[in-house]
């Protein structure tokens, strides 16, 4: 299976270790990724989409040209480059005014969008085109009791009718794949609320930040689980904060899926660094899975 | 943010001028059922935001209260809920950001965020570049950061301001 990796700003600049887990765990899972040099910023869905929306698309559109180009589909590893990817591509398929305002843009530097191109977040792909066996065949150290609770995000699933994933009020895909690789998933309370990290001029933030924490810390495991780098700054850095402003008196190491995968398919935690986390997860860092 | 005592004179002119950020004009169908707020994290958590208090007053055009100086709407946090709980399709989550995106031309821009949109328009990427990120990256075996021709980022970027405007 042959893709055109999409690994996004936020991870291949401030989050390395997660590019590093996608690119040491996929090949053992039949995945070539082809790196398209030209990428730029998805761009991001937030901040950018906010102050102008028909540049954000523009860019958007321009990045999906160059994987039509290549005759590939994206795989992405951050929710926000998904949801950007996933939903331009979305908007330039659904109208065809705006595809020719978009692509006379394109035309200036000789390009045009046709519409052959689908972005999924690996994730996806792995449950639905490698197959939940075929991930666990590739496991040597199984996560065996390692009480894992999940924090979804947003991006990854919702608009629902764009993004097609998983039901959004009841998704079972992280889960799933943390079964998969031997791990416990552990239900919480706020398993689906937003970690707020896009408000601004309020501290909505931090109360979202803290109502999930809160939950998981209610639910004892030992790791919470993530799937977008945005999230896991959020719980990171983000958490380290809250725990001096509000001082929680609890901790909970935040890890990004593929980190877990790596680990499981038996790479060392240094090699995903995760030795290097803000919030070490002391129980993959003493032999997960060893015994 | 409430409409007030007094009888509202809707003002079509600034509904006119959200309509044409592409789906400002969505709020069009809001019949104000407030499938939106249920779900909404940041109307749980902020008594200043109500997605559905927001498309009334677009309604009415109150241009103040949804792109003045206290508007709430940076306060979303975008999770695209009231996207899929809204029946008429008005997709509030994409009103709100037609509104930023008024905003934004009336130069009204919450700290941190012009900041970090100038710095993808000069680099092409969200994130800075350090020293470290190179370091960083060969200590985990990755390839080095791409260099980036800006050029067809800037021409596009280009090609949209001049849009509209006649050929010289």
């Amino acid at each position: 299976m042959k893709y055109a990796f999409f690994p996004g700003c936020m991870i291949q600049i401030r989050y390395p270790q997660m590019e590093a887990a996608v690119r040491k765990t996929v090949p053992e899972l039949g995945i070539e990724l082809v790196d398209l040099p030209e990428l730029g910023c998805c761009p991001d869905p937030v901040f950018f989409k906010s102050l102008h929306k028909l540049d954000w698309l523009t860019l958007a559109a321009r990045n999906l040209v160059i994987a039509e180009r290549a005759g590939l589909d994206y795989v992405t590893i951050c929710s926000g480059c998904t949801e950007t990817l996933a939903e331009a591509a979305h908007l330039l398929n659904d109208d065809a005014d705006l595809r020719a305002r978009v692509n006379e843009r394109l035309a200036t530097i000789d390009m045009s969008y046709e519409g052959t191109v689908h972005a999924r977040h690996l994730i996806t792909v792995l449950r639905d085109e490698v197959g939940l066996d075929a991930v666990t065949a590739t496991v040597k150290k199984p996560l065996e009791g390692v009480r894992i609770a999940v924090h979804y995000g947003c991006h990854l699933l919702k608009p629902r009718a764009i993004m097609q994933v998983d039901d959004p009020d009841h998704p079972t895909i992280f889960e799933d794949m943390l079964a998969a690789i031997g791990a416990t998933p552990v239900d919480h309370t706020e398993r689906i609320i937003c970690c707020g990290k896009s408000c601004r001029d309020c501290d909505l933030p931090e109360q979202m930040t803290r109502t999930v924490l809160e939950s998981i810390h209610a639910a004892d495991v030992d790791i919470m689980g993530v799937i977008c780098p945005s999230c896991f700054d959020s719980f990171d850095t983000g958490q380290l904060k809250l725990a001096r402003k509000f001082k929680l008196g609890f901790s909970i190491p935040p890890v990004y899926y593929f980190q877990l995968l790596a680990v499981a398919q038996g790479l060392p935690a240094e090699a995903v660094g995760l030795d290097r986390h803000k919030i070490k997860p002391e129980k993959l860092l003493v032999g997960a899975g060893a015994g | 943010m409430s409409v007030g005592d007094q009888p509202v004179k809707i003002n079509h002119a600034f509904r006119e001028e959200l309509g044409l950020v592409l789906e400002g004009d969505g709020v069009n169908y809001c019949y104000q059922c407030g499938a939106c707020v249920g779900d909404c994290p940041s109307a749980r958590f902020s008594e200043d935001f109500n997605p559905r208090q927001i498309m009334l007053a677009v309604l009415y055009g109150l241009e103040d209260e949804v792109v003045g100086p206290d508007s709430p709407v940076w306060q979303c946090s975008n999770c695209f809920t009231c996207f899929d709980r809204c029946p008429q399709d008005v997709k509030p989550i994409e009103v709100i950001i037609a509104l930023k995106n008024l905003m934004g031309e009336r130069g009204i821009v919450p700290k941190g965020v012009d900041r970090l949109v100038d710095g993808l328009m000069q680099t092409g990427r969200s994130a800075k570049v350090t020293s470290a990120t190179h370091r960083r990256r060969e200590e985990l075996g990755l390839p080095p950061l791409p260099e980036l021709d800006l050029e067809p980022m800037r021409k596009l970027l280009e090609a949209a301001e001049t849009e509209g405007e006649e050929p010289e």
